[in-house]
């Protein structure tokens, strides 16, 4: 048991969803992003760097947020990203449908 | 489409955006490495241990990656492979597409192809960059602010004293020589001109600094590769060899790379030492002069910039180089320029004369492209009406509007590309094909290059949104056919008017040598013939050449032969200025001048119209005739007669005025002097209507002198020879418009022949209840006929204004000449008779009944 890496197949924009969700509150770098989702799921979901860089560049090209480089907590070099207003509005859209979704496949699995 | 923006942003950016991309990893990597060192890692462990938490780097990079690239690349892709499957299923609609624009684009290639070669090229030796002509700006008489050359001996002093410059290079053109039995274009170079040119040999070796003194002239000689392989039949063993030009001995040193044909538009044949002129003009007092007087202009020069130095700080070191030379001389030093090597760029506008042939060709071949264009784009019009269920079922099932724009863009792409492979395949045989017809041998090659290869790409990139950028907007829009429709009028008219503007001058043009061929040209041609002679150079001074001349003049007798400078028809024109009694150096003119005896107007049969003919003693008294264009243009309004002006020194008065006959080529007739013949005038015209006299000419001259050579011409063949250029032009005209018309039809039988289909049902419906044939047939010609009807009205206003343009080469022709329009309109009513009466009948013959069963 124990961790297992968020798998990138697990639910098309389910990892977007969990970014910008994360970014909703303040901009964040991809570390922090990762710590982010790692803590608040108690440690079930860990998000790889393979899938959060590459779902990353695809939210800059969705235009859903936007990066900048910063300084980190730690005086360090880091990039911010930043929710956009479309990426907001986004977020509320994906999130309805996720729920539905969820609340679908739970039918279905408590259906005997 | 913003996401397109950041695609593009990205792919411009891609190297910093992927560097930060780097960066930001590591910095995810330092950070997870620090906690582990807070929760108590050593360090070296912590590192280990965060790069393997990291996992694969190359592949999130790689993934990062194709988040931007891939979707996108793989549509086009896909849109690419569709495109292919739709064309192949049309096989007749693309090979007419195919076809239509593949000639367009071949044209306007090959008119590049030789536009770039001619103009653009810069000579063909290493660094040409680097490689300028220098002149010398001219301060007085006509050729004021121009740019001329130096004497020899100031090109002297320059190479010494230059250090601007790796090494200059003198040329001077040698007139013709006789190498074996024919006509060369030979050159005087100096002996540095192959090292400092960098031209590379095929055979032996270019001159040396040594070859070329004055003191003592060498006879060597370095032949160009063709010259090499047509004269000399490649023969291996060349180098060392003896060539006799002008019966004087030169030994071959080298043969030129093939690349090499010299340093003007013209091949070069050979190219021989300056000092060696004094072999070939030994008892010419001109040559020394030439060759040492420091004010005896003018030789081109040309340099090749030392490394590093710019063209700015070579012309400041040779305006005072030759401001320093010229000092004390009454040649003032007005400074120098320096210009690139393509024939564009050389100064005294010699290029910029071939600019306006080339606009007019441009223009009719950019012509023939917007037709093609315009014809495409009316089948792909058709086409995508065609396909519209098509289009309706992929935006229903959720396609958006731009993808399937950019997926018929992807098709009309595929079509001016392939289209660009077929123009480019024409452009690599057609050019030199009739560059070669045209004008002779070239020293140019006309092989398109890189920049030829951008403006045929640049081409088909313009066609292909020209001609599939509007249907697929059309084809893609829910609203009515109404728009549709008034797309394909405009574009109908526009294919009418373009083929009757190409049509009209074309026929013009047609007209033109025509007319030229039976154009008086205003001196006899028929019995005459042009005689050259091959004196031996060496033997033959100026007084043994006047006893010649004179020997032989006399044998005919005066009125059966006349001595001329220049043979009638030779293209080759001689001016010089003059000055009006009062005037100064800032207001000369310029006029042709000749050297003709009195006989030469009576073969010719050029009347004198006042005063008299030339008589004995007329040289003396510095005599001379002027036809009727100098009498208009520099004495209007009063009798030119007893007039006086200078020129070369001496005060002229005018004996005689001569009719104006188009002696020197049949475009124009320039005002013209003449002056008695003397020591220029080496040629002869001959009556010969009566064989004796060329007989008796012969005798004479085999008496006179054995090695003298004759060479008899016909002014009928340099009639013709002059004509035949224009006959090309004609030629190429002509087939220009018969491809025009035949676009233009299958244009306008595209169009009819899809209103007959879409309108099937109608038809059918009509017949059944009745309509005449006539009825039917006139609803369908209206359908078009507006456009029709304008674009030959537009075509008829282009066409005038065309024409003016022509009227040069139209010798004398009416631009509104009506055989030449009313050719054109028959044409034009042949085509119009099957492009829309074909399928005009097809819907006559309509069956009622299947029509109502269609669908």
């Amino acid at each position: 048991m124990g961790t297992k890496p968020l798998a990138p197949d697990l639910l098309p924009g389910t990892l977007d969803l969990l970014i910008l969700k994360t970014l909703l509150q303040c901009s964040k770098h991809g570390y922090g992003i990762a710590q982010h989702i790692k803590s608040v799921s108690d440690e079930v979901l860990q998000v790889g760097e393979s899938s959060l860089y590459p779902a990353l560049q695809r939210l800059l090209l969705n235009g859903w947020v936007t990066a900048e480089w910063g300084v980190s907590e730690n005086n360090r070099r880091a990039r911010f990203y930043t929710l956009t207003a479309v990426g907001r509005k986004h977020l509320t859209v994906e999130r309805q449908e996720f729920e539905r979704m969820f609340a679908a496949i739970f039918k279905v699995l408590e259906t005997a | 489409m913003l996401s397109l923006l950041r695609r593009i942003r990205y792919l411009i950016h891609r190297r910093q955006i992927e560097a930060d991309l780097s960066e930001e990893i590591e910095c995810h990597r330092l950070m997870s490495q620090r906690e582990l060192e807070e929760s108590g890692l050593p360090k070296p462990e912590a590192s280990h241990e965060s790069c393997r938490a990291l996992g694969n780097v190359t592949l999130a990079r790689e993934d990062s990656r194709y988040v931007w690239i891939w979707p996108w690349l793989e549509s086009v892709w896909q849109d690419a492979r569709y495109g292919v499957r739709s064309l192949l299923s049309q096989p007749g609609f693309t090979s007419i597409a195919v076809l239509a624009l593949g000639i367009a684009i071949g044209l306007n290639t090959s008119l590049f192809t030789a536009f770039n070669a001619m103009a653009l090229r810069p000579w063909p030796v290493p660094e040409p960059s680097r490689v300028v002509n220098i002149y010398s700006r001219a301060l007085k008489g006509v050729l004021r602010g121009g740019a001329v050359g130096f004497s020899i001996a100031e090109f002297r002093y320059l190479v010494e004293n230059a250090r601007s410059f790796s090494g200059i290079v003198a040329m001077r053109s040698t007139g013709d020589l006789r190498l074996v039995e024919r006509e060369t274009r030979s050159m005087y170079v100096s002996g540095n001109f192959f090292s400092v040119l960098g031209v590379e040999m095929e055979r032996g070796r270019g001159f040396m600094a040594e070859e070329d003194r004055i003191e003592q002239p060498e006879a060597v000689a370095v032949l160009s590769y063709v010259t090499w392989q047509s004269r000399f039949a490649g023969q291996p063993d060349i180098v060392g060899r003896k060539i006799l030009l002008d019966d004087v001995p030169f030994i071959v040193v080298g043969v030129a790379s093939r690349d090499f044909g010299g340093t003007r538009p013209e091949r070069n044949d050979v190219w021989l030492p300056l000092a060696s002129i004094q072999l070939l003009q030994p008892n010419d007092p001109m040559v020394r002069d030439l060759l040492r007087k420091p004010d005896h202009c003018c030789s081109s020069l040309a340099g090749r910039l030392a490394p590093g130095v710019t063209s700015q700080q070579a012309t400041a070191e040779l305006d005072l180089l030759t401001a320093r030379f010229r000092a004390g001389s009454d040649a003032e030093a007005s400074g120098v320029i320096l210009a690139g090597t393509a024939f564009l760029q050389e100064a005294g506008n010699k290029g910029g004369k071939i600019l306006p042939v080339f606009g007019l060709m441009f223009a009719a071949v950019l012509l023939v492209l917007v037709l093609a264009c315009a014809n495409v784009g009316n089948l792909l019009l058709a086409r995508s009406a065609a396909r519209s269920r098509e289009f309706s079922v992929r935006l229903s099932l959720g396609a958006g509007r731009g993808r399937i724009i950019r997926q018929l863009l992807t098709e009309s792409m595929l079509l001016a590309t392939l289209a660009s492979a077929l123009g480019i395949a024409i452009a690599w045989t057609l050019p030199a094909y009739i560059i070669e017809l045209a004008a002779g041998p070239v020293s140019f090659h006309l092989k398109p290059d890189a920049t030829v290869l951008s403006f045929t790409a640049a081409l088909a990139v313009f066609s292909c949104l020209s001609f599939g950028l509007a249907p697929a907007l059309h084809g893609t829009r829910n609203s009515g056919e109404s728009a549709k429709l008034s797309l394909r009028s405009v574009l109908l008219a526009v294919q009418v008017s373009v083929s009757v503007v190409i049509l009209i001058v074309a026929g013009l043009l047609v007209r033109g040598v025509q007319r030229a061929g039976l154009l008086n040209p205003g001196f006899a041609v028929k019995g005459v013939c042009a005689v050259a002679f091959d004196l031996p150079t060496k033997s033959y001074d100026e007084a043994r050449k006047r006893a010649f001349f004179n020997q032989v003049v006399d044998s005919l007798g005066p009125n059966s032969v006349g001595r001329t400078m220049i043979a009638p028809l030779a293209s080759r024109k001689n001016f010089t200025n003059f000055r009006m009694p009062g005037t100064d150096a800032n207001r000369d003119l310029i006029i042709q001048f000749h050297e003709v005896s009195a006989g030469y107007f009576d073969v010719l049969r050029i009347p004198v119209v006042k005063g008299r003919n030339f008589q004995a003693g007329d040289d003396e008294r510095n005599a001379v005739l002027i036809n009727e264009s100098a009498a208009r243009r520099y004495w209007p309004g009063q009798s030119s007669l007893g007039k006086t002006f200078t020129s070369g020194r001496h005060a002229r008065e005018i004996v005689g005025v001569v009719k104006d006959a188009y002696t020197s080529g049949l475009d124009q007739i320039e005002p013209t002097m003449y002056q008695p013949a003397r020591d220029n005038a080496l040629e002869l015209v001959v009556r010969s209507d009566n064989p004796a006299a060329l007989q008796r000419l012969r005798a004479t001259v085999t008496h006179l002198d054995p090695r003298v050579q004759l060479r008899i011409t016909p002014l009928t063949e340099l009639l013709d020879r002059w004509l035949s250029a224009s006959r090309i032009g004609a030629v190429l005209a002509g087939a220009l418009g018969l491809l025009a018309l035949s676009l233009a039809s299958i244009g306008v039988f595209g169009v009819f022949a899809y209103v007959v289909q879409q309108r099937t049902r109608e038809i059918g419906i009509r017949m059944a209840l009745g309509a005449q044939p006539r009825q039917v047939m006139r609803s369908v010609l209206a359908s078009h006929f507006r456009p029709l009807a304008a674009g030959i009205a537009c075509g008829g206003a282009g066409a005038l204004l065309g024409s003016r343009l022509i009227q040069r080469y139209l010798y004398g022709l009416s631009p509104l000449d009506p055989v030449a329009y009313s050719g054109v309109a028959f044409l034009l009513t042949a085509a119009a008779i099957v492009a829309v009466i074909l399928p005009a009948r097809r819907a006559l013959r309509v069956d009622p009944i299947k029509a109502l069963r269609y669908e």
